[in-house]
Formats: C-alpha cells, structure tokens, sequence
C-alpha cells in the first residue's frame, strides 16, 4: 500500500500542500509531524509522520521510524542472519489505531567476524502504513522500541517515544521524503516487480535452497535473501544469472535447520539501482538447472578478461622494473655462456624459471586468500606501511646492488661448489627455479604502484579472481622466459658477452641502489629518521663486511646474516610508533589540504560544498604522478583552491584503521584512491587510478552547483 | 655457478622478506593508551576504540528481575568481594593473570571474543584462567541461551556450547537441548536442572550487577586482570596487556 504512496500524492498537489503547510504552520499549533529524537552514540531514533494532523475523515496514517545510525553500527532486518536481532516494537500505549502494517526495507548483507547478517547501517526508515479506529479523531504513537545495535560490540536500546497528532492538515515534506525514500526500497511484490517464475527446490537432507527465476528487465548486480523461519541459518548464496540477465539462479547453502515441519520459504531479492522484490516461490520435486557451471555471481566476465589482460601486461611491465630486470639479465647472460650447449638445456632452464615465477605468484595468491578468508584486510602495497618490511627491502636492494657493481661475489665453498658440479642437472635446474621465483619476489614491492588495481579488484573479489589475476601476473612475468624456452636460438641472437656486461652489470646495480634510496625516503615517512638511519648504516655495514677480502666467504655470511638480524631488531625498535599521521594538514601547489575527516565530509556536503577526497602515501608512485601531472597542475589545481571546494588528504603512509575502513566502504583495497562528493552526488564519484585532468573537471562540475566558478578560476 | 648461489640467497632473504611483513608488524606494535576507572577504583581500561563514552552505562533489559521484581544483587553489595564475584575462585595465586569474559548470545563479535580467549587458554595453560560470564541482552531467547552456556560451564562445556551456536541457532525446545547435550558431551538430565537452578539464577545476577559496576555499554567485554577491555583488539596486544598485568601485579585491585 504504501509503497503507492508517491503515485497518491502527485507532484502538482504537493506544491498546493507546500502552501498549506506554511498556512497551518502560521496560524495554528498543529504539531510537528516527528517525536523528540531519542539519541545514543549508536543511534539516533525518531517517529515521524507524514501528516502534520487527522484531517477531517481521514482513515489511514503514513508514519516511520527513522533510525539514524552512527559510523559503523549496524542494526538488523526481520532475518537478521546467524545472530542478531531485529527491532520489535510495542505500540500498546497508542490510541486511535485499529491496525498496522510495518515495512521492512530491503536489507543490506554484512559480513563480519566470518559470520553472515542482514540489516541496515547509516540510515534506515521503517514505513508503517497505520488504519485508524476512528476516522478524523486525534492519534497518539507511543513506541516501546527494543533495538539491538552492534559495531564490534553489540549495545541494546530500549526506548520510548511518542508523538501526538490532533485534528488539522498539511503535510511535513521533510518527514514525507524520508518515508518515501524508504518505501522505495521495501521489496515489492513479485508481479509487481516484474518477477515470474518463481521456483524453489529445498533438497531433503536440508543442505540448501535452490531457487530460480525470471524478470522482465535483465539482473545487474543480483543478491537473495531466503527466510525458512527463525531457526534456520542460511549462508552465502552462489548466484548465476541466464538468458541474458533475464533468468536468476541461486543455491543458498542451509547451515542449520529445524526438524520438523518448515515454514513457507519467502525470497527476497535486490538488484542495483534500488529494486527489490519479495516472492513466494512454487515448490517444484527437483532443483532448477543453473544456467551455466561456473559461477559469475555478479561479476562482468569482459570486466574479468579486461583485469586479467592488465594484469599480464603489468607482469610483462615488471620484467623492465629496477627490482626485477638484473634477474632476467643474469639469467640471459647464463645462458649466453651456455652457448653451444644446446636448445635442450636452454629450455629446460628457462622453462624451470618460469615455473618458479607462477609457484611464487600461486603461493602468494593462496595465502593472500587464505589470509582474506580468516578476516585479515589484505592490501596491495601495505607492506609498505611496516618499518621492518621496508627495512629488510633496503638491505636486501642494498646488498643486490653492491654485488652486482662488483664490490663482492657471493662464492661458495669449494667443497659445495666441486659437489654441485658433480650432481649433474638436478641443481642446476633448481637453481633456475630459483631464479624465476626470485625475480617474483622482487616483483612484489614493484608492483604496488604499477598493479594496485589489478590486485586489489582481485582481493576484494572472489577466489576465482585473486586466482585469474595472480595467473596472469606471473604469466605476464614468467613471457620472456617462455618465449626463450620457446625459441631457445633467440638467446644467440643476443649480443656475444664481453666488456659492455660489466657496464651493463654496473648500470642495473645503480638503477637498484635509486630504487634503495626511494624506499629509504619512503621510511623516514614511515619509520622516522633515527630506524631509517639505523637501517642505512646496517646495511652499509653489512655490505663492508660481505666485501672484505682475505675472510672466508661463510664467515663473512655468517657475520653478515647475524647483523641483518640484529638491524631488524633496531628498526622495530627504534622506528617511532606506527601512528598514523593522516590528521596532518598540508599546502602544495597552491591547493590548502585539510586532513581527511569522514564525518567533515557529511558536514561540508550539507554546507553545499564540494569535497575532494585524495587517499595518499609516500610510498605509492601512481599517487605522486596523479599529484604531479593532474592534481597541481591548472585547471584542476585552480578548481581544489577557489572556494567551495574543499580539498581532503588522507596520508596512508602508515596504517590507519579510519582511512582502512573508508576504503573498505567502497570495495577498495589499495590506493591511488580519489572521490568527489558534493550537494549533486552526496555518496561520492569514485575516480578512476590514473586521475586525467578531464575526470577530474568533470567531477567536480557534477558534484556541485558552483560551475562557473570552478571553471573561470 | 656462484651466480646460482647468489640468487639462492637471495631468494631465501626474499623469502623473509615475504614472510616478514605479515609476521612482524604485530611485534613492534606497542601497548594501548590506558585511562583509570573513577569507579571500582584501582582498574583501568583501554582508551579510545569503538566504546566511545556517552552511552548510558548498560543495564541489562531483562536480567536479574524486572521492575516488579527488582535484582536482588546490588553493584554495591559485591564491591567487598569484588575478585571473586568477577573471576571465579580459580585465580587467587599470583603469577596467574584472570580474564573475566562477558558475552550474549546475540552478539557477533562476542562469538569470536569466546573462541579467541579460549583458544588463548589452551595455549597459555595455566598462565590465565578465565571466569565465563553472560549478559542477556534482549528477550527469552537471550536469557535461555545464558542459562545453557551457564549449566554447560558446570559440566566444563562452556566454550562448546559457544561453539555449537556458531551456525545453529538457539533453540529452546527439548528436542534442541537434547541434541546440544549429545554433541556437547554433557548430561542432559543435569544440563536441564542446572539451568533452572537457583545458582545460575544467582550467577545471571552477579554478572548484571558487575556489569553495572563496571557500567559495560554492551557485550562483549572483558576484564584482564585491572584492566578493563571493550570492542576489538588485536590477539597480540591482548597478550600484551597480559603479560603486563603479570609483570604489575593485579591484585591489588582485589
């Protein structure tokens, strides 16, 4: 009923009403159509009505309750999941009301802590439609409301609220946009929506619910909802769609069941831009065919192979990185000596290379999701928030690079050495392996500049896309050692060794020491100066001891690996806490930076500005060029200093939960990382990774009235 | 062949590299911020988190009586034998750290709080020794599911009964109990019993009151030795402030 409330109440009555409001307003004391707010730091509750009095015959009452909830708490639906609780209410202390009729809008699905829920955060109005005993006469709510919020811990609220409506007219148009607006969202009823065909299938040892059906206009992005009654615990549905959108299967796994008789099986369904049904499907003996075997679930399988295709040319990009390229180049240089040693062993080690890139990149891939599964936040390019982690880079780069300008080599004992040479091919061919997984280890500080978004679509998506993602990575990575093993004459193509590899050889040790020094710049911001310069003399340290002559090479390891210990140790200590500095205001180029404050963006929205949100850190490159070549250049540069607008920094140099938590709400997990906001989009534009001046113009022009502003500045 | 070597080192300080920068960013985390309680005095909790102040201290919605039939336990009447009433009898020896856990049957993250602490007592053995409490927070269901968990700590099945709830809801029919009881291993007979008894009644009390006295603002909490935790918390630094209780002493709240 009421979600026919906008086709009641069309627009051109509702100016006539406008003028009525204003007249009641002033000349009597018709009440307020909501109660006293009832405020905690979890939520704020409201009843409100649509009708500011009981005009003269009126039978029905358009009403809500209106939650408002605070950063991070979350309430519950009917169903509320595994655990939870919805709301109840007790109107019992009202007068004047013959019956009721409350709406559950559609839920929204949370998990946490592992554990599936349904419910609401920010914002929710329950609609209730209300048929009065008697037509015309006054009406008092009074709402015993029990209400479970939790955030990570779970407050209870009981609270009462009441509101009176005498006899009188007009409309609250504040009151009446927010039921509205929630009404719209309540689940419609199948035909209503478009829905036919309904059918479900519970399979008799109660393992899951497969359901099936059609609608008229394609599914975008679908999610169900079962309810089998309050004992039975459904999990996460696999949903497929068919027939061009237009078909909609989904098994939702049974967690835990009652024995015993069930109740009738309700599904609700959402899809984007607000739709949501509810239907009762038709019991059919056996489960609904999927449309095809492999789930998309919601994810555009071109937007995979476009993911999948970056991230193989981002591995192939990283074969060229400081951090990698001295390891393909040793690897052409071995095999150059090889020379007439045939195709066969040319193969063989390559093909041992690149199966030691994909074991790497697989590894990494399967312990990131692992790590996903048990709750951690995962990032791309976190790492690079720990001291300790940029501290061992450093070493590790600062080693690579002494040795390959020639200030030691890393020899073996002989009496290894004489053995190796005896075992034949086996070591060799694991030395290969080696050489591959090694170059992907090198890789990964590399790519979080350059594959954030690759990597990061796969974190946040479904094991198949970490899998696709990290496939292709270590493919793209792993080409050139396939192309060789592939084409093994190629390698005598390559010029014959002599002088110019030592050049050669010089040159990536330099390219590797720049890439050194950015990460020792990297760790002053993180780590401050004293652990970095610890770090720093470590490792200088560390490479005099390996370069000196007259010691036996495994003293000299030894030495070596002990002091690497013992660095490690000092930067834990010695870097000066891993606060976060993200609360730092700045100014560059013209543009005054305020620190990144989620609650001020609300605020400044409702100001009527125009808020620019740039997620930063020192260590991510892509950042600095978005800065460099977009952000501090005119016109966008002009545009974040006129006023109006407000520009927002969040420094994510070093962890901060607030800024994690930010990225998190829009599916993110690695940065370059820019939203507008303003009066015309208050939920944000997300930009893409790589800002263009255009996108960025474009933004800001459709964030907020103040156009021409931004545009003569 | 030294080129080999060489990469091979290299790639086992990759390896640590790899390795590292998931494992050790919890070692140089340091300890929370603490700010005294006013009241009971001599404890402590965890500034800043989630639990922001502001809320009106918890008082559970329908344990311990109603308004007809009020609490017979006061806040102020355990104050004299505070320690007990809030860890049990089992952690009156130094050397060992006492957890109070606080937890409802609704509440998410208190499933996880149970299964973290207990997991934390098998591997800290006789280092800590927790003290099971529950705070029903709303309605019958709530408060039946506290008196199982409660009746199954009698028989040393509390954190399986936790654990049994994980993915199976509450219910409180015979059918259900007599399940639970076989895939808890407890007796069902004396599960039944405790659950109605008198004891439990009193320890449901004793839990409302101390969360009165430590005005909690919901579930789940803990108390660790003098310091009082709310919301999430990293397993490390929960070590961490045990470890830190052990060094400092805690008794002297008691």
């Amino acid at each position: 009923m009421l979600t026919r409330f906008k086709a009641d109440c069309p627009r051109i009555l509702a100016g006539a009403m406008l003028a009525a409001i204003f007249f009641s307003a002033a000349s009597s004391q018709v009440g307020a159509a909501s109660s006293d707010p009832v405020t905690t730091p979890a939520v704020t509750a409201q009843l409100l009505t649509v009708e500011n009095g009981i005009a003269p015959g009126a039978g029905t009452l358009s009403a809500g309750l209106a939650l408002d909830l605070a950063e991070g708490w979350k309430t519950y639906w009917r169903t509320p999941g595994e655990v939870g609780f919805p709301p109840e209410i007790d109107w019992s202390g009202s007068q004047n009301i013959a019956s009721m009729d409350f709406q559950w809008p559609a839920p929204e699905r949370f998990t946490a802590f592992g554990i599936e829920n349904f419910g609401y955060h920010d914002e929710v109005v329950f609609p209730i439609r209300i048929t009065l005993e008697e037509p015309g006469a006054p009406v008092r709510l009074s709402a015993d409301v029990t209400l479970l919020t939790c955030s990570d811990i779970c407050v209870p609220q009981d609270f009462v609220m009441s509101l009176d409506l005498p006899s009188g007219v007009g409309i609250d148009e504040e009151s009446a946009a927010r039921i509205t607006a929630f009404a719209d969202r309540v689940p419609l009823d199948a035909s209503a929506a478009g829905i036919t065909d309904v059918s479900a299938h519970v399979d008799p040892d109660m393992r899951a619910v497969v359901i099936s059906m059609r609608r008229e206009a394609p599914f975008v992005v679908p999610d169900v909802f079962a309810e089998l009654g309050p004992f039975t615990s459904l999990g996460r549905p696999d949903t497929r769609l068919g027939d061009d959108g237009h078909l909609l299967w989904a098994r939702v796994p049974i967690l835990s069941a009652v024995d015993g008789p069930l109740q009738d099986l309700s599904v609700t369904v959402t899809d984007s831009s607000g739709f949501a049904a509810t239907a009762a499907p038709r019991a059919v003996s056996e489960p609904p065919e999927p449309p095809f075997a492999f789930a998309t679930s919601g994810v555009d399988i071109a937007a995979l192979i476009w993911i999948a295709a970056t991230a193989f040319l981002g591995g192939l990009v990283l074969n060229a990185m400081p951090c990698v390229l001295p390891v393909l180049s040793i690897k052409l240089a071995t095999a150059m000596r090889l020379g007439g040693d045939g195709r066969i062993a040319v193969r063989r080690g390559f093909l041992a290379s690149a199966a030691g890139v994909m074991a790497f990149v697989w590894g990494l891939a399967a312990v990131l999701f692992m790590l996903r599964e048990i709750g951690v936040t995962v990032g791309w390019g976190l790492q690079f928030q720990n001291p300790i982690f940029l501290s061992l880079t450093v070493l590790v780069l600062g080693v690579f690079a002494a040795n390959l300008v020639g200030a030691f080599e890393i020899a073996l004992p002989s009496r290894l050495q004489t053995r190796l040479a005896h075992a034949g091919s086996t070591p060799g061919l694991f030395g290969d392996f080696a050489a591959g997984a090694f170059a992907a280890v090198l890789a990964t500080p590399c790519s979080a500049p350059f594959l954030g978004t690759a990597v990061a679509f796969a974190l946040g998506g479904r094991g198949i896309d970490i899998a696709v993602v990290f496939t292709f990575l270590g493919l793209g990575l792993a080409s050139p050692y396939l192309v060789i093993a592939a084409r093994p004459g190629l390698v005598r193509r390559l010029p014959k060794p002599g002088r110019w590899m030592g050049v050669l050889r010089a040159g990536l040790g330099l390219l590797l020491g720049g890439t050194a020094l950015w990460l020792v710049w990297v760790m002053i911001g993180v780590a401050g100066p004293i652990a970095t310069l610890a770090s720093v003399a470590m490792t200088a340290v560390i490479v005099g001891v390996l370069s000196m002559r007259g010691v036996s090479g495994t003293a000299r390891s030894v030495t070596a690996a002990a002091l690497a210990v013992v660095m490690l140790f000092a930067t834990g200590t010695l870097s000066d806490g891993l606060s976060s500095r993200g609360t730092i205001a700045s100014e560059s180029g013209g543009i005054a930076w305020l620190p990144f404050e989620r609650g001020e963006i609300a605020r400044r929205i409702s100001m009527g500005e125009v808020v620019f949100v740039d997620v930063t850190a020192d260590w991510c490159l892509t950042c600095k060029a978005n800065k460099a070549l977009v952000l501090d250049r005119d016109p966008v540069a002009a545009s974040l200093g006129s006023p109006g607008v407000v520009a927002m920094q969040a420094d994510w140099t070093r962890p901060d939960e607030a800024i994690s938590r930010y990225l998190e709400g829009f599916g993110r997990f690695g940065i370059p990382f820019n939203v507008v906001y303003g009066p015309g989009v208050p939920e944000g534009i997300v930009l893409p990774e790589l800002l263009t001046a255009d996108a960025v113009m474009d933004a800001l022009d459709r964030a907020g009235t103040r156009r021409e502003l931004s545009r003569t500045e | 062949m030294a080129d080999r070597r060489t990469l091979l080192l290299m790639l086992v300080a990759g390896g640590a590299v790899v390795g590292g920068f998931r494992v050790l960013p919890s070692l140089v985390e340091g300890l929370p911020d603490f700010e005294p309680l006013d009241d009971p005095p001599g404890f402590r909790r965890v500034a800043g988190g989630s639990v922001s102040s502001g809320f009106n201290p918890f008082v559970g919605l329908s344990v311990g009586g109603s308004e007809e039939t009020p609490a017979r336990v006061t806040p102020d009447s355990l104050r004299a034998d505070l320690c007990s009433h809030l860890f049990g009898t089992a952690a009156r020896s130094e050397g060992v750290v006492p957890i109070a856990s606080f937890a409802d049957y609704y509440c998410p993250y208190c499933r996880v709080q149970t299964k973290r602490l207990s997991d934390l007592a098998s591997d800290l053995g006789s280092e800590v020794a927790i003290e099971w409490h529950e705070l029903p927070l709303l309605g019958e269901t709530s408060i039946l599911a506290a008196r199982a968990a409660l009746a199954a700590k009698r028989q040393d099945a509390y954190v399986a009964f936790h654990e049994s709830l994980l993915t199976s809801p509450f219910r409180a029919n015979a059918e259900y109990l007599s399940l639970l009881s076989e895939r808890i291993g407890v007796d069902h007979t004396r599960l039944i019993a405790d659950m109605e008894s008198e004891s439990v009644s009193r320890e449901l009390e004793i839990s409302a009151a101390l969360s009165r006295l430590f005005a909690f603002v919901g579930t789940p909490a803990m108390v660790v030795g003098r310091t009082v935790i709310q919301g999430e918390i990293s397993d490390r630094t929960l070590r961490r402030i045990i470890s830190l209780e052990r060094e400092e002493g805690w008794s002297s709240v008691c």
